[in-house]
């Protein structure tokens, strides 16, 4: 029973693809999620339009559209940092948390510091807590060979499980002694409080400004350092990298470090920007982890592309999230999401491979 | 018996991307001989053997077996038609006891299966043909030799009337070798039929009774063994008559100024097993010094501790009197170490970055400033290198794996030799080439000897090291077991010592 | 004397663990196969939903209505594995992004909530429910009554499904040739066995399993659907398919002991006795990191045995 396709290799990589793929994804994604409204009697056009128009039409949308995406900046550098030396984080989530939880600790403890102070000080650690939380995971990885899928995997869960330990369940430092009827997080200062600036009329998040500069910054690293180039030959060939005296181990510990310190900075992100307090039940919500590797899968792991994919899917998700009603089915955020990381995938596939119809060869009449 | 032949493949055509592996070959065996299918590295031999088994279509052609025209989809196909191969890889499951292996895959078998059933059919089989095993052994647990025989009995076990074996002494010692070869003709005696591939010219002379020889793709001839020669054989393989003559050194090298110190080492390999103990040797300037023995002896760990890919558990290494760090080859890079691997596209390279980027992979250090690449230099550096070793190639961004066999050797040795190393280790550095290839590879291994570099040749073709070398030590089971000067040496003896015999 | 604390845990332990135990053993056969199922916890949603809708929409007895729920659930997790095997089998793209996609795809705020929302699953509970039955009347015998004879119809099948899977793994044709695919896919194909058949089915199979965790869930252990309501239980199943070190009995054991843990938190505090909820979740976790580090030390792979091939895609004719 063979299949009646079959890929080939392909030995050379039209240069036009690698831009082309992923706008075909992202359409056929649509395409597919539009086929499921019509397949279960919504109009497909009405529903992208209000989210088009949610998400992207006007400064208001932009506005909002930009605080989903500027951690989804982050976590999709996180995932597109270590996806590009073969190493599967999808810890981001986890890292994430962590972050947030350093950040706000900062942000409370520095009360009545000027807010740059603050603010450095919040990204600071930020990246140190998600930095060191996915060391776990590189450490495990180098040393003992742990799948490294499995271990960042599990590490959300503990940290979740942190997350609410320290709002809900315990009388901690980020809990607020005098929140009314919930458990909430202790608020910044108000002079932390990170700005907003205004550029025709949305409001871009300084948070944003920071992401773009961490895209940069890793851009520069992996093509055009010592360490960019050791990462590239340890995903091309971890022998090769013996054979030539790179340090694999320590590399694979550095790679993760970082990729979690960016995690953490979208964690410090959300806290300065945004929520102003650790809140462990909204960031369990948002899931930007997760939604941080469809955004790395769509830019095939370019970090400037990241930061444009991010907006995006903020987009996306934010006009998806505010919809939410009566008259608007759920769950087409997650299913949006899932269709563009499907088809994202497959055009990965299509760049490396050809698709070739397997030839049935005349059978010969025995002799 | 009539006119029908065991196996009769005529016209067939086989094409992979940038190669054309079987140009309309043709190819008959008769039953119950030992037919040898004879050519060099690449000249087809595995393509012919893997249409026959059912793993590859035939681009065109027709394949006959027993006077009816067969078409097979896969392995099983074959094997149902009595067919069963024999591979140079061993397809074995290694987590598996060799009863488990030998019986994977029947389809004649009932739902449970009865071990104790096929136990004993296993070890029926194997005392008919001297293949000794048991049956209960896990396969992680056998020698490679061990692991042959299982093998063997796998397509037994199913019946085959006609075998296949794809280079099967290339893991065995010359003891093994002369096993192996009495099971074949215990095989042929009872009426099956044995295709036995190789590029050894001595091994088919002894055991077969046709050849068929391939060169570039194509059937160049099919004669009697009775009635040939090596020498035949030889010219026919390689389309002009080949001397084994001992290459003229302009400067030859001087054993007593030591640049290679080895003394002691012992290591182990990836299984955790011993693979080297208490190995010691001296390369001189200027020395090429051959390493002989059959693969698996522990030369590739010996080329791997000595360049710094893996950790001695004792012992040193000293160049020019300089101690190399266990384990690290940035040490070893350091103190003037080169090392040309057997594995070319995934160890000495990394194959999928351009051309320059593999030349830069060792010293990409030096070309940067503040941590950051000089690109300019890296692709001056590369534009020289390809002018000065000619290598063939679209551009100096080229991913390598895109280069032919004998340009990637090409990258290896510019950047080897590009790094004016005090040693060079070269594992099998001429596999796998074709013939012009070998010939630059050789004439540069004996210039940079004639340089001064100390050259430690590990071969597993024998011809090669006599030829090249000066000395020539044997490894067998992770130890040098012999050593004698080149000039003169007994072939026969090196024979005996590669399989253990003390001498 | 059957509110013994120690009863009601071990008893609850079996409940909670037998939907783990479901997708476990489905992970088994799929990661046996040589494929890494990441896209369990986004299966179960699926099959959750779809036999919470079938609960609502099939009429007849009871009991007819609950095995349809189930099989519509098993049908609709088969359908979601389909999908990941063509990706991961015949385009062979990486598995832990196809599986996280499916996750992502059908999860909490994807498709498995947008069927509960077009239904209207989630507005009311389940009409009719799995539940624990009284067998042969001895529920109530002391300490082994709530412990064997008040479990769910699921439960017992789950029992009778640890020696089939054993049976089938160990003593089989089928069941060798399906490790040698994990194992060594290209001495499987050598051999004649079709890998690509082998990793559909088990696949599949692993999917229609982890469906029937996931009606577990809403037809019985919150019969009212709520969006992610198995709050992790996809990922705890993959964790556990490790800690059971790829074999059913192991697994089942690993089940309730993970089922423990999840149910006790709340046992305990009724009780009065104070211990921390948040260490007892965080516990399954960690224990299976521990168990992973273990496993994947490289000596440990023959002993222990994690297939060699999982998570490598297979490509016939390389060269």
């Amino acid at each position: 029973m063979k299949s009646p396709i079959r890929l080939e290799r392909r030995l050379e990589q039209p240069k036009w693809l690698n831009w082309a793929i992923p706008v075909i994804s992202l359409v056929a994604a649509l395409i597919l999620g539009a086929i499921v409204l019509f397949a279960t009697g919504k109009n497909p056009w009405d529903v992208y339009f209000r989210i088009f128009e949610r998400g992207f039409a006007g400064t208001r949308a932009l506005s909002g559209s930009l605080k989903t995406a500027t951690p989804l900046a982050f976590t999709g550098l996180c995932a597109a940092v270590a996806f590009r030396m073969g190493l599967i984080n999808i810890g981001g989530e986890g890292q994430l948390y962590m972050g947030a939880v350093g950040a706000a600790g900062i942000g409370i403890a520095l009360d009545g510091q000027p807010t740059g102070v603050v603010v450095i000080a919040m990204c600071l650690a930020g990246m140190l807590c998600g930095g060191l939380y996915a060391a776990i995971v590189g450490v495990l990885r180098a040393k003992f060979n742990t799948n490294e899928i499995i271990t960042s995997l599990m590490l959300n869960y503990i940290a979740g499980i942190f997350l609410s330990y320290l709002i809900y369940n315990s009388t901690s430092y980020w809990r607020d002694p005098v929140s009314k009827n919930f458990p909430a997080g202790k608020p910044i200062a108000e002079r932390a409080e990170w700005n907003f600036f205004e550029f025709a009329g949305v409001k871009i998040p300084l948070a944003f400004f920071i992401a773009i500069i961490a895209a940069i910054a890793v851009w520069v690293l992996y093509k055009r350092t010592r360490f960019g180039f050791e990462v590239g030959v340890i995903a091309d060939s971890p022998k090769a990298a013996r054979y030539a005296g790179i340090r694999t181990s320590s590399t694979i510990i550095l790679v993760l470090a970082l990729s979690g310190a960016l995690a953490g900075l979208g964690g410090a992100a959300d806290v300065g920007n945004f929520r102003q307090l650790l809140d462990g039940k909204g960031l369990q919500m948002s899931g930007y982890g997760y939604t941080g590797i469809v955004v790395a899968a769509l830019a095939r792991l370019n970090p400037i592309s990241t930061v444009v994919v991010a907006v995006l899917i903020g987009g996306l998700t934010n006009a998806g999230f505010a919809l939410q009603g009566p008259d608007f089915p759920s769950g087409l955020v997650g299913t949006l999401q899932g269709l563009i990381l499907f088809t994202a995938v497959a055009g990965e596939i299509l760049i490396k491979y050809r698709i070739k119809a397997n030839r049935r060869v005349a059978t010969a009449v025995a002799a | 018996m009539g006119l029908e032949t065991a196996v009769k493949m005529t016209g067939i055509v086989k094409k992979f991307p940038g190669v054309v592996a079987n140009d309309h070959v043709n190819l008959e065996i008769n039953f119950g001989e030992v037919h040898a299918l004879l050519g060099e590295n690449g000249a087809g031999k595995s393509t012919l053997s893997n249409i026959l088994t059912g793993l590859y279509r035939q681009d065109d052609g027709i394949v006959e077996v027993g006077g009816t025209k067969v078409e097979f989809n896969s392995p099983r196909d074959a094997l149902n038609a009595g067919i069963g191969m024999v591979h140079q890889h061993f397809r074995l499951v290694s987590t598996f006891t060799v009863a488990e292996n030998v019986v994977l895959g029947e389809s004649d078998s009932s739902l449970f299966m009865d071990q104790k059933a096929v136990a004993a059919r296993v070890k029926e089989l194997s005392d008919r043909y001297g293949l000794a095993v048991d049956p209960s052994a896990r396969i992680w647990q056998l020698s490679v030799g061990e692991q042959q025989r299982v093998e063997i009995l796998k397509v037994l076990y199913r019946g085959a009337r006609v075998l296949i074996l794809d280079e099967p002494t290339a893991v065995l010692t010359p003891i093994e070798t002369t096993e192996l070869f009495k099971t074949l003709r215990a095989m042929v005696a009872e009426g099956r039929t044995v295709i036995f591939i190789s590029h050894k010219l001595d091994e088919v002379m002894a055991v077969s009774d046709r050849v068929t020889v391939l060169r570039g793709g194509r059937t160049v001839g099919t004669v009697n063994t009775r009635e040939s020669s090596t020498r035949d054989l030889a010219s026919l393989m390689v389309g002009r008559s080949v001397e084994f003559n001992r290459v003229v050194r302009k400067n030859p090298g001087d054993p007593n100024n030591v640049v290679l110190d080895v003394t002691n080492i012992s290591a182990n390999d990836d299984r955790g097993r011993q693979a080297l103990q208490s190995v010691s040797l001296t390369v001189g300037v200027g020395e090429i010094v051959g390493i002989a023995g059959v693969a698996g002896n522990g030369q590739r760990e010996l080329a791997e501790v000595i360049s710094g890919m893996r950790s001695m558990t004792s012992g040193s290494i000293s160049v020019q009197g300089e101690n190399v760090q266990s384990g690290k080859a940035r040490s070893a890079i350091a103190k003037g170490i080169a090392h040309v691997p057997e594995d070319r596209l995934h160890t000495g390279l990394a194959s999928s970055h351009s051309v320059e980027d593999n030349l830069a992979l060792k010293n990409y250090r030096t070309m940067s400033r503040f941590r950051i690449l000089k690109r300019k230099s890296i692709r001056a550096q590369s534009t020289d290198l390809i002018e000065r070793y000619d290598i063939k190639t679209p551009g100096s961004q080229t991913p390598v794996r895109l280069l032919s066999g004998g340009n990637v050797q090409k990258v290896l040795l510019a950047r080897e030799f590009s790094a004016l190393p005090k040693v060079l280790i070269a594992a099998s550095p001429t596999r796998g080439l074709d013939v012009g290839a070998i010939e630059t590879v050789r004439e540069r291994l004996v210039q940079a000897a004639d340089n001064g570099v100390g050259v430690l040749l590990i071969s597993e073709d024998l011809d090669e090291i006599m030829s090249l070398a000066d000395r020539i030590l044997v490894m067998y089971e992770g130890r040098i077991v012999d050593e004698v000067p080149a000039d003169g040496a007994d072939r026969e003896r090196i024979g005996l010592t590669m399989g253990g015999i003390k001498v | 004397m059957n509110s013994n604390i120690f009863i009601i845990i071990i008893a609850s332990a079996i409940f909670y663990g037998t939907p783990l135990f479901f997708a476990a053993l489905g992970g088994i056969f799929t990661e046996r196969s040589g494929v890494l199922n990441l896209g369990v916890e986004g299966t179960m949603l699926l099959g959750g939903v779809s036999g919470a809708w079938a609960s609502q929409h099939v009429g007849g007895s009871a009991w007819f209505t609950v095995l349809m729920s189930i099989v519509i659930g098993m049908i609709a997790g088969g359908i979601t594995s389909a999908l990941l095997a063509f990706l991961c089998v015949t385009l062979k793209t990486n598995q832990t992004v196809a599986g996280l996609a499916i996750t992502i795809f059908a999860g909490a705020v994807g498709l498995s909530s947008y069927f509960a929302n077009i239904w209207g699953v989630s507005k009311s509970p389940v009409p009719r429910q799995i539940r624990r039955l009284d067998v042969f009347g001895l529920a109530d015998t002391p300490i082994v009554g709530p412990i064997i004879f008040n479990q769910t119809i699921l439960t017992y099948v789950s029992w009778v499904l640890v020696v089939l899977a054993t049976v089938y793994l160990f003593r089989t044709r089928f069941g060798l040739q399906l490790r040698a695919v994990g194992e060594s896919p290209q001495t499987a194909d050598a051999m004649g066995i079709n890998v690509v058949k082998y990793r559909y089915v088990h696949t599949i199979l692993g999917g229609a399993l982890a469906g029937i965790g996931g009606v577990f869930y809403s037809l019985a252990i919150v019969p009212t659907w709520v969006d992610g309501m198995t709050k992790g239980a996809g990922w705890i199943a993959i964790a556990l398919v490790i800690f059971g070190f790829w074999r059913p009995s192991l697994t089942l054991l690993g089940a309730y002991l993970f089922g423990a843990l999840q149910s006790l938190g709340s046992t305990l505090k009724a009780r009065g006795v104070n211990i921390s909820g948040d260490i007892l979740d965080a516990l399954p976790f960690v224990m299976t990191i521990v168990v992973l580090v273990l496993v994947s030390s490289r000596f440990a792979h023959r002993k222990l045995g994690a297939p060699a091939a999982l998570g490598v895609p297979y490509e016939r004719e390389e060269r």
